[in-house]
């Protein structure tokens, strides 16, 4: 089984994996689902556009799950990947086999840093606003960021700032200025805070991790202080709120009209509409499109929907006060190294659990750098001071 | 979920779900359910919603038409089309 | 027993932009060929992001001034869904929790008197696309072209009574929303559409009878037509027990003079609005906000006063003040010739008698107004005869950057003031070629005179004032 869709040889020194969310013109993009089989698009994502400009080719494209909403792409229609019987995620295989530089992914859902977590990459979700989304798959549009996963942080800020800067195609864009400012605002403090309401049902290999990257952090000067975060714990239940309503909302444009899988089996737009996306859609997508569906019902808008928007300002708060003293907060990234073949098969909600170490920084929009298999979450414009700790851990 | 919210809930997502599906999705509901009201212990009753992270605003273009897309090209992957149009079942008004 | 009926109303108009609401395709839909004026973004295509047309906003807000309402400083989109061929995306990006303008009011005027209707709100949207069933049997064809078009939707409180008002509000909105050169509002285009909120009750009840909507009407008349049907299926319900009212939507078919219920989904109405991530709120500042309302124009009855002022009769007054486009065109051609009357004179002669040979509409002029008002000052000073005056009205019309002195000289067409002599020697030519006509002007033939003066008037091309010609052959006739 392959970790690509497609992979192309590529002349260039400098090379990059991306992966299926992102529109190519010169290679199908599915989102690793069947409703977008041979999907071709007319125009490339404004990242490779950068990439390229930057001297960069694109060396394949590598497997998402369906609309990359899953654990590591075992949703994915074109096949999973697992290494015995551990789940692998197809980019960070991709980094650490020598195909590219980095891996340029979607973090939808935070597959991307359970990925590097478990690989020992390093990964960056940069600030929400800092890289276009122009050209990706949406699914999650308030709080889906392009990242990067490669071998060290070097590779990766060289690669985020090959992409990273305003584009007026994409309405959430930040303005330089926004960025300058924001960029001017971070203060260095020298401390880190583990999050000990974030070590809740993690095995004892991760927690082993949290603790080797907090004396990493001590014998290299930083203070590590521990603080008792409970509105953070939250974050995954608004989190799964808020990414299955968008994702809902988004991916109902694939019905089988315009372009796309299309069923045999109809005799009216109704038949055409159910039997496509019923024929063309995995099942853990189904469950979060319902799901997703439900938390905008007239019934249930206010109690749930508008609800996890309260409590993402509330998060966001609490945490950028957090962040007011310290450099980042510590956390994992994961439950466990390794997702084990019959685990996630039979709790087909992993993902929705999983989310629980994610979504902190999904939800707020903050910036995370994984390094040494945990998640370090920054301030907004804190991406250089990220990347710096991470070269500690 | 009862199995006739999640029948009409199929239906205005224009999905079928067998009948294992559906018990499935329903103890996923009740999962869901139990995860979503554990937020009632935060309280956000003066709290402003928050839908962008980022305080952006007034993000416009100005007002002009360009079409750098071709007709041909934006159908070449449609299912079906007929003298220039995307084709689906008659639609009864 | 006695009724009243209760009638709202959602009228959407597309607002006269040149690109679509979230991408640049042209707005210009209408008779385009299918799918033309299509993009990644507006066939339901994914990777593409919304970006705000300011024009939109701006008429969004003129629109909301136009109508008294109160412009809401921070206005946002959000997302409605529901499945049909014509929404691509299978949602409509709409505004649901912050409209740009809220509790306006529109004054009509009917037999019955004067009234005020609220507005409830005024929001900004996309259109949905076409569908086309008449091509092949089974088939419906779907043509994206409309597909985001801005429009407003401007929705009424139930405050309308009867066929008449609804008239007198629709015609009213029409003419406020094109005086802030906004919208074409033309029904027949599709660029002004109405869905009707009707029901009945017992006269002087305060309680809501059951409440139908009314879809497809295509003109005014239509509406008119679809209302009063619907109040008689109404009333003869409550009345006579015909059938059971249910709130339902109903199609309007002006052919065979009937409503119909539609066929009603279940999941009909389930929308599950929420807040467009990808959009962010528009925040109107004071800047922003006073260069619209500098833009407002003045309202048709304030025009109307003006011109009434200024000397204009009121029929002409009214006639004027129709339309903001020959407002326009009076103003700017009356300042530069200083003579509103000779204007409104050419207005509602030549330039009218031109629009309608044109088939045009009083929105569609484009005269250079100013150019006019010179235009009427070189004929009315005597430089170009009145004759020659409509032909270079014409051309006027033709082309925008004609200067009337400069295509009169161009053509031949100016009278010169040194010409006396001129005249004089094509009058004694005439005069000496027919003896016969002086001869019998003599003896009392007046129209001899005419024939003379005709003649002249061909050898001089028509480049002669008239009235000098006439001094000058009457000295000559007479020694």
């Amino acid at each position: 089984m392959s970790i690509y869709m497609m992979k192309q040889e590529t002349a260039e020194a400098k090379a990059v994996v991306v992966d299926d969310m992102f529109l190519t013109t010169d290679m199908p993009t599915t989102a690793g689902s069947k409703m977008l089989e041979g999907y071709n698009s007319l125009f490339e994502a404004e990242v490779l556009t950068r990439l390229k400009n930057a001297g960069y080719a694109v060396a394949g494209k590598t497997k998402v799950g369906e609309f990359g909403v899953d654990l590591l792409g075992e949703t994915c229609y074109f096949g999973a990947e697992y290494e015995g019987e551990s789940l692998q995620y197809p980019a960070a295989l991709a980094v650490k086999n020598g195909d590219g530089k980095a891996a340029v992914v979607l973090d939808v859902n935070g597959a991307p840093r359970r990925g590097a977590a478990q690989s020992g990459l390093v990964a960056l979700k940069p600030t929400y606003g800092r890289v276009s989304r122009y050209g990706t798959i949406p699914v999650a549009c308030s709080g889906e960021t392009v990242s990067v996963i490669a071998n060290n942080g070097t590779d990766c800020r060289e690669v985020f700032c090959a992409m990273a800067g305003h584009d007026s195609k994409d309405g959430t864009s930040l303005p330089e200025s926004m960025t300058e400012q924001g960029k001017a605002a971070v203060n260095k403090r020298n401390k880190v805070a583990v999050l000990s309401s974030m070590l809740k049902g993690v095995n004892e290999e991760v927690q082993a991790k949290i603790a080797a990257a907090a004396e990493q952090l001590s014998k290299n000067g930083v203070e590590v202080v521990t603080i008792d975060a409970q509105t953070v714990a939250y974050a995954g239940a608004a989190w799964n709120i808020l990414m299955s309503a968008e994702l809902c909302n988004n991916v109902s444009r694939y019905d089988g009209v315009k372009y796309g899988y299309r069923t045999k089996n109809y005799t009216n737009i109704d038949e055409l509409y159910t039997n496509s996306r019923t024929e063309a859609f995995g099942d853990f997508l189904k469950s979060a499109i319902l799901f997703g569906s439900e938390t905008l019902s007239t019934e249930n808008y206010s109690k749930v929907y508008d609800k996890a928007m309260r409590v993402r300002r509330v998060i966001r708060d609490d945490m950028a006060a957090m962040l007011a003293d310290c450099d980042a907060l510590l956390m994992p990234a994961v439950s466990t190294l390794s997702y084990d073949r019959t685990l996630v098969e039979r709790d087909k909600y992993l993902p929705y659990k999983e989310n629980f170490f994610t979504a902190p920084a999904s939800i707020t929009g903050f910036p995370v750098v994984v390094a040494g298999g945990v998640q370090l979450v920054g301030n907004a414009f804190s991406e250089e001071l990220l990347l710096d700790l991470a070269e500690l851990v | 979920m009862e199995r006739e919210a999640l029948r009409r809930l199929c239906l205005l997502n224009q999905l079928s779900l067998t009948d294992t599906q559906k018990d499935d999705v329903i103890s996923f509901f009740a999962e869901r359910d139990a995860d979503t009201a554990t937020l009632d212990a935060i309280d956000t009753e003066h709290v402003e919603r928050m839908v962008h992270v980022m305080p952006i605003l007034t993000v416009v273009r100005e007002d002009g038409a360009c079409q750098p897309f071709s007709r041909e090209d934006l159908q070449a992957g449609a299912p079906e089309t007929d003298e220039g149009y995307w084709c689906v079942p008659r639609v009864l008004e | 027993m006695k009724y009243e009926t209760v009638i709202g109303l959602e009228v959407h108009v597309e607002l006269a932009t040149e690109s679509k609401i979230f991408c640049s395709c042209s707005a210009h839909s209408f008779g385009a060929e299918p799918n033309s004026h299509v993009c990644p973004a507006c066939c339901g295509m994914p990777g593409m992001l919304p970006v705000v047309n300011r024009r939109v906003v701006d008429f969004g807000m003129k629109a909301g001034m136009m109508l008294n309402c109160d412009i809401n400083r921070v206005t946002t989109f959000d997302k409605k869904s529901y499945y049909y061929p014509d929404l691509p995306g299978a949602y409509q990006t709409t505004q649901w929790f912050a409209p740009v303008a809220v509790n306006g009011r529109v004054d009509i005027e009917t037999s019955a008197g004067k009234k005020s209707v609220r507005i409830k709100q005024i929001h900004m949207e996309e259109d949905a696309g076409k569908l086309v069933h008449d091509i092949s049997e089974g088939t419906t064809h779907v043509d994206f072209n409309r597909t985001s078009v801005p429009l407003i939707e401007i929705v009424s409180q139930p405050d309308l009574s009867s066929a008449e008002e609804v008239e007198a509000y629709l015609v009213r909105l029409r003419t406020l929303l094109r005086y802030a050169k906004v919208a074409e509002c033309e029904m027949a285009h599709g660029t002004m559409r109405c869905d009707v909120n009707l029901s009945v009750r017992p006269a002087g009840s305060d309680v809501l009878g059951v409440r139908t909507e009314m879809k497809n009407m295509n003109s005014i008349e239509a509406i008119k037509r679809a209302i009063e049907f619907e109040t008689a299926r109404h009333i003869d319900a409550l009345e006579n027990g015909t059938e059971v009212l249910v709130q339902e939507t109903r199609r309007w078919d002006d052919a065979k003079g009937k409503s119909y219920a539609m066929r009603n989904k279940e999941t009909a109405g389930d929308y599950r609005y929420f807040p467009d991530p990808n959009v962010m709120p528009v925040v109107i500042d004071d800047a922003w906000y006073e260069a619209i309302q500098n833009s407002v124009p003045e309202f048709p009855e304030v025009k109307r006063e003006k011109y009434i002022a200024l000397g204009l009769t009121e029929y002409d007054a009214e006639r004027i003040s129709e339309s903001i486009m020959l407002c326009e065109c009076f103003e700017e051609a009356s300042e530069a010739c200083g003579n509103p009357k000779e204007v409104v004179n050419w207005i509602t002669s030549d330039v009218m008698r031109i629009l309608n040979a044109k088939k045009m509409t009083y929105e569609m002029l484009n005269l250079d107004n100013q150019a006019l008002g010179k235009l009427i000052s070189l004929t009315g000073d005597g430089k170009i005869s009145r004759a020659n005056s409509k032909k270079i009205l014409s051309a006027m019309f033709d082309d925008r950057s004609i200067d009337p002195e400069a295509y009169a000289e161009a053509n031949d067409m100016l009278i010169g003031e040194q010409n006396d002599d001129m005249i004089l020697d094509v009058v004694k030519k005439v005069i000496e070629a027919d003896p016969k006509s002086v001869n019998d002007f003599k003896n009392g033939k007046e129209k001899a005179l005419m024939a003379l003066f005709g003649k002249c008037m061909k050898e001089l091309k028509g480049n002669c004032d008239p009235q000098q010609l006439k001094v000058i052959l009457l000295e000559c006739i007479n020694g």
